[in-house]
């Protein structure tokens, strides 16, 4: 009884979190945790569940929040048709960028992925007409719910990227209980052995890299609509590299991880600006450092009571 | 159409192709040897660069002579960068290996930001003002350097790999290094020399490009990215596709760049690689992967 309230338990807790505090500057802090952890759960779609590591990760959420912006702000869209269409552009752009790249695996598919990201981050900084360049887009419209107007502060918007998140979860948990999720972890173990059992790999691959960029394209919407700026170096390789560790340092194939990951790296990055200068040297030294000597991240620390919890989800086989 | 134009870029794109071979034969043979995508490559680049600068300043020497010693500092950074970063990791999933040197790569890129500051250096070099004209095709003598020293420096590489016992052992490391290591072959001896061989190559690079271009801090990911982008298309692990991805990617840039536009020319470099592996998914030289 205790193992199934526990994940009930920890969403009351991050429903109730916000409440605690009254400073604005916190609140903001939550909100990026939650668009991080929405952004790496999408991800670990791709590195946990099917085992392919995307460097273009950071690109599909750029490409939402453009799309967003600029289509509420040129056609007078609603915000949340504007939140459907940055999920419909990122996938359409995901469909096709997996087509192309998923049938090549391994260190390639990373390279490649790193291609695209770089081809959509140039494309964006140089189409001044549409996308205004490397000065990027600002005065964006405010996420707005029905009947309450305009989302003016940050624990507002903490409720909603909150409750996607949570949503986008429990999804990829009763994804990895079915059919299709057992098929994914095929896939990834042994793609020969899986198509011998008559799984299509290169569908299950693009279905769940599909998936992954609507998630992510709707989370750069969500972006887009709360910070109100946006630029080009939202797709910069930085962003990219930060997803990734936010992914791997938290624990890859795991809802926990992704979540874990992103709150690191969140709070990190706000504890280090102590550090003046050496902050990002310290960054790295951490990051080096935990990937040495956690590498299957640190949600691993607890494996023997996470085995107990969700036997479906393994770490990784050892190659 | 102008002729002599066409010439001039075509010349040019061979010069930068033939620094993308130098700072990708590196990345290739890493791959190669130990199947390491080594993210931190353009990173040697970078202190190549900068070494050479700072042994001009601080020691006093020409350029030439400053050449040679960045090169084999960075080099020598090799013994460490593996004993440090790769060796400890070889036995991990892949992910682990490319996350660590990634790692590393933004090591060496703050901790020199840090410390060199984050202005654009200028490196001086006796040969960039004087000309060479072949016909009616002008080349500065720095350029004519760096394509003299690359090939050099890779037949020599490449020759080594062919016909000397190290190369040999190099060899059997990549095809099975658990056969290798069962002859007799010291594995943790091939994957030092590698890796010595890696960094002193992208190091060498720098060191002979600084002067035809601003240095600074972040240059190596974009000597990276560039190394990327030629052993994908010429097929990982492959040294003879190092050269001729390079080459292409230097001429086909130098074109687009001269008569297409300079704000695209990076994205048509990517461009190349998706149309090459749409039709061959290995590279132009690389055997099936996996």
């Amino acid at each position: 009884m205790m193992r199934k309230a526990l994940p009930f338990a920890a969403a009351l807790v991050l429903a109730l979190l916000p409440l605690g505090t009254n400073s604005t500057y916190l609140h903001h802090v939550m909100v990026l945790w939650m668009l991080y952890a929405l952004l790496a759960l999408s991800l670990n779609v791709i590195i946990g569940y099917l085992g392919e590591l995307s460097f273009g990760h950071a690109a599909f959420f750029g490409l939402g929040a453009y799309a967003s912006a600029i289509l509420t702000m040129q056609t007078g869209l609603p915000v949340w048709l504007g939140l459907i269409a940055a999920g419909l552009v990122a996938g359409l752009f995901g469909f096709v960028i997996g087509y192309v790249s998923l049938r090549i695996v391994g260190p390639q598919f990373a390279i490649l992925t790193l291609g695209f990201g770089s081809i959509i981050y140039t494309v964006t900084n140089y189409w001044d007409d549409l996308t205004r360049g490397p000065m990027g887009i600002n005065n964006i419209p405010p996420l707005a719910v029905w009947g309450y107007g305009p989302l003016g502060e940050a624990r507002d918007t903490y409720f909603v990227v909150l409750a996607c998140v949570l949503a986008f979860a429990y999804a990829c948990h009763a994804l990895m209980r079915s059919r299709t999720g057992r098929a994914f972890l095929a896939v990834r173990e042994n793609a020969p052995l899986a198509a011998s059992l008559g799984i299509d790999v290169f569908r299950t691959k693009l279905l769940g890299f599909v998936a992954a960029t609507v998630v992510a394209g709707i989370a750069g919407g969500l972006y887009a609509h709360y910070l109100r700026v946006i630029t080009p170096e939202l797709m910069s390789l930085q962003y990219m590299a930060a997803l990734i560790i936010m992914v791997v340092v938290g624990g890859r194939g795991t809802v926990v991880g992704p979540i874990l990951g992103a709150l690191i790296y969140v709070v990190l990055l706000e504890v280090l600006r102590a550090f003046g200068p050496l902050r990002l040297i310290v960054f790295a030294a951490l990051l080096t450092g935990s990937v040495i000597f956690v590498p299957h991240g640190l949600v691993s620390l607890w494996r023997p009571w996470r085995r107990r919890v969700d036997p479906a989800i393994r770490p990784e086989l050892a190659p | 159409m102008d002729w002599t134009l066409l010439g001039q870029q075509i010349a040019n794109g061979v010069v930068n192709g033939m620094n993308y071979v130098l700072i990708s034969t590196g990345l290739t043979l890493v791959f190669g040897v130990l199947r390491v995508i080594n993210f931190a490559h353009g990173e040697f680049y970078m202190l190549g660069a900068f070494l050479t600068y700072f042994a001009m300043s601080t020691l006093g020497i020409g350029y030439l002579p400053a050449v040679l010693v960045a090169t084999v500092a960075v080099g020598a950074l090799g013994i460490l960068v593996n004993r440090l970063f790769f060796w400890p990791l070889r036995k991990e999933h892949e992910f682990t290996v490319l996350l660590s040197s990634l790692g590393l790569a933004l090591l060496v890129t703050h901790g020199a930001e840090l410390g060199f500051g984050h202005d654009p250096k200028y490196l001086n070099s006796p040969f960039t003002d004087d000309i060479l004209e072949v016909g009616s095709i002008v080349l500065t003598q720095q350029r004519v350097l760096i394509f003299a020293a690359a090939v050099l420096v890779l037949a020599a590489t490449y020759a080594a790999i062919r016909w000397t016992t190290f190369g040999r052992m190099m060899r059997a490391t990549a095809q099975n290094p658990e056969g290798a290591a069962l002859t007799g072959v010291d594995i943790r001896f091939v994957h030092t020399i590698t890796f010595v061989l890696a960094c002193g190559l992208a190091g060498l690079a720098g060191a002979l490009v600084g002067p035809v271009a601003m240095i600074f801090p972040t240059v190596g990911s974009w000597a990276v990215l560039k190394g990327f982008i030629v052993v994908i298309l010429g097929g990982l692990g492959s040294v003879p596709g190092a050269l001729v991805g390079g080459l292409t990617l230097g001429v086909v840039e130098a074109l687009a760049g001269g008569y297409v536009s300079l704000g695209f020319m990076e994205a048509i470099g990517y461009a190349i690689i998706i149309l090459v592996l749409l039709w061959r998914p290995q590279g132009l030289f690389g055997s099936a992967a996996r």
